[in-house]
């Protein structure tokens, strides 16, 4: 069943759990992303299952935005790829963050805590 | 698995043929294969495997902008128009003022329906001058 609140913002509801495809979370796809790939190295559908695992599936990544966040990092030179070893299905292409990108991750890490404490100021407690 | 190349390749129909693209498509390719097999390993019969990651995989408009697909250029058409029409609008007030003085040299009317076909070029300007801006 497909909800579409108030806001525009579709909601669905699988049982109980809520899986919102909120904007406020694509603008930090990229973070996320980087956080992953931070940790080790990693490949396109380990990243997707990750978020969902992680999220308890409240928050599933779309395969697509998934490619289109890695063109755009790699663009930026924040992360770069190298085919790993045969396995079921094909080679895989990993990500390893760069350089840059670490001390990226650093400063949106920074950002992230200050925008967090402004709108918390203003909708904490409000539950 | 033949239904989700198939996918696939209609996902990036209107994609540009390109060396990146061919990477993509293979990388795409190679994580959407693993998920359905590790969706038949959780006990997914093929079909609802494969139904499920084709659903899941959403629609590629963000990866069409990565990759910069143009948009036709609408522009160079209007400008066309442009030209058209103030050719024809010159022809058509010609006429006028032609049959104005050569059957009613007294009677000055030609203006009338200049004003007229004028809006003709007028509209088309302002329409290329937009497509410009946006």
């Amino acid at each position: 069943m497909v909800i579409i609140t108030l806001l525009g913002r579709v909601v669905y509801v699988q049982g109980s759990v809520y899986l919102i495809r909120s904007d406020i979370i694509r603008g930090h796809l990229d973070s996320i992303i980087l956080c992953l790939v931070l940790e080790k190295d990693r490949y396109g559908y380990e990243i997707s299952k990750e978020i969902s695992l992680r999220t308890d599936n409240k928050f599933q990544i779309k395969e697509a935005t998934l490619y289109a966040v890695f063109q755009r990092l790699e663009k930026k030179d924040l992360i770069e790829s190298y085919y790993g070893s045969v396995s079921k299905g094909g080679k895989r292409k990993y990500y390893r963050i760069t350089t840059l990108g670490k001390a990226y991750l650093k400063e949106t890490a920074e950002e992230w805590k200050v925008t967090k404490e402004i709108i918390d100021l203003f909708m904490e407690g409000l539950n | 698995m033949n239904q989700l190349r198939k996918h696939v390749d209609e996902l990036f129909k209107e994609i540009p043929d390109s060396g990146k693209k061919a990477t993509i498509m293979q990388e795409v390719m190679q994580n959407l294969e693993e998920k359905v097999l590790d969706l038949m390993e959780q006990g997914k019969a093929e079909d609802d495997a494969i139904n499920k990651t084709i659903v899941e995989f959403g629609d590629i408009e963000d990866l069409k902008k990565e990759l910069d697909v143009k948009l036709p250029a609408k522009n160079n058409l209007r400008k066309l128009n442009l030209g058209y029409s103030i050719w024809g609008s010159f022809l058509i007030i010609s006429l006028f003022i032609f049959i104005n003085l050569y059957y009613t040299p007294n009677v000055i009317w030609f203006v009338y329906p200049t004003f007229a076909v004028l809006w003709w070029p007028l509209t088309m300007y302002f329409s290329w001058k937009k497509a410009k801006k946006g």
